[in-house]
């Protein structure tokens, strides 16, 4: 490919992420605006249920952010698929999924502060979740020790693996275990009935779109972010190489 | 609506923006710091091309120009 196909590849890129954020504001935006005045109080929640617009969107792009970042160390650890990006994207998307977990603990708190009588309860669900919180904090901390390259890669990609058997654990607790949290609304797996309509459902649906779309653009910056640090690491390991022969070649 | 609608919105959003902003600065610091962002901009063609084919280089430097042709031919014709 030409400098010029590059260039014009590269703008193209930007032009599209860019884009893609100012549609993932208008969504935030839209979803705010539906969620805090246009939908009306629920018949048993009243005002509170205006909070469910925004926190299960948060767990949902918290558990496709840890899929992708399992998925991705999949890719790095099978050999024929085996390459830098995939481990850029674990460590990415796990980076924004912690963020997203960290707001799904917080929000479901200041739900549960004024419906339970309580900011935390240790209940299946929110345990289960924190312990995922913790679990991905492991790993980006794994990320951080030093080594060679592909050792770092292989081991955080098996610890992405290890911290995502929690997930489904998380999805589940509801059904396994006897929880004050509520089963799910949108689709229930027990049921397999939906429970919200109306304009509720289509601010909540507004919500899982517009929040993923934030999540794409956030792990499109983080993955830049993560190349360029790359490509400073080596350029520095280059120039103290360069420095190490000058001054071998003085002595 | 009461306090707690308010500020779980708050929470979510705010630390959405930090968190967004944090990751373009920290990446335009990185541009930066590689010199990506620091370019002279590249001189455009048409400037180059403006100059470059002016007409004495054509009369110093072809054999085949038109102006040569008569110079050389001049005195042939005369004689």
């Amino acid at each position: 490919m030409s400098t010029d196909n590059v260039d014009l590849a590269r703008d193209r890129a930007k032009v599209a992420l860019r884009s893609l954020g100012l549609v993932a504001l208008a969504g935030v935006i839209a979803t705010v605006w539906l969620g805090l005045f246009v939908t009306p109080p629920d018949e048993f929640m009243g005002n509170l249920v205006r909070l469910l617009y925004v926190h299960p969107p948060m767990a949902w792009v918290a558990f496709l952010a840890f899929g992708v970042a399992s998925l991705a160390s999949v890719l790095y650890l099978w050999p024929r698929t085996r390459a830098e990006h995939f481990d850029r994207m674990a460590g990415a998307s796990a980076e924004v999924g912690l963020v997203f977990t960290g707001l799904t603990l917080v929000s479901g708190s200041i739900w549960g502060r004024p419906t339970w009588g309580a900011w935390w309860v240790w209940d299946p669900l929110l345990t289960t979740t924190a312990l995922l919180f913790v679990l991905y904090l492991g790993y980006l901390a794994l990320r951080r020790v030093p080594g060679e390259f592909h050792v770092r890669a292989r081991r955080s990609a098996i610890a992405a693996l290890i911290a995502f058997v929690d997930v489904p654990v998380v999805y589940f607790s509801v059904e396994w275990w006897r929880s004050l949290h509520q089963a799910p609304t949108v689709l229930n797996p027990t049921t397999h009935k939906t429970y919200v309509h109306g304009s509720m459902a289509w601010t909540l649906l507004l919500g899982f779109v517009s929040f993923t779309l934030v999540y794409i653009w956030l792990v499109a910056h983080r993955y830049r972010l993560a190349k360029l640090h790359d490509l400073e690491d080596s350029e520095g390991l280059e120039a103290a190489l360069v420095e190490r022969r000058a001054e071998a070649s003085v002595g | 609506m009461n306090g707690y609608v308010e500020a779980g919105y708050i929470v979510i959003l705010g630390s959405l923006s930090t968190y967004a902003a944090a990751l373009t600065a920290r990446e335009r610091a990185a541009r930066l710091r590689l010199g990506q962002l620091a370019k002279p901009a590249a001189p455009k063609p048409e400037l180059e091309l403006a100059v470059s084919p002016s007409v004495g280089d054509t009369v110093q430097n072809s054999a085949d120009a038109p102006g040569n042709e008569t110079e050389q031919k001049g005195p042939e014709a005369a004689s």
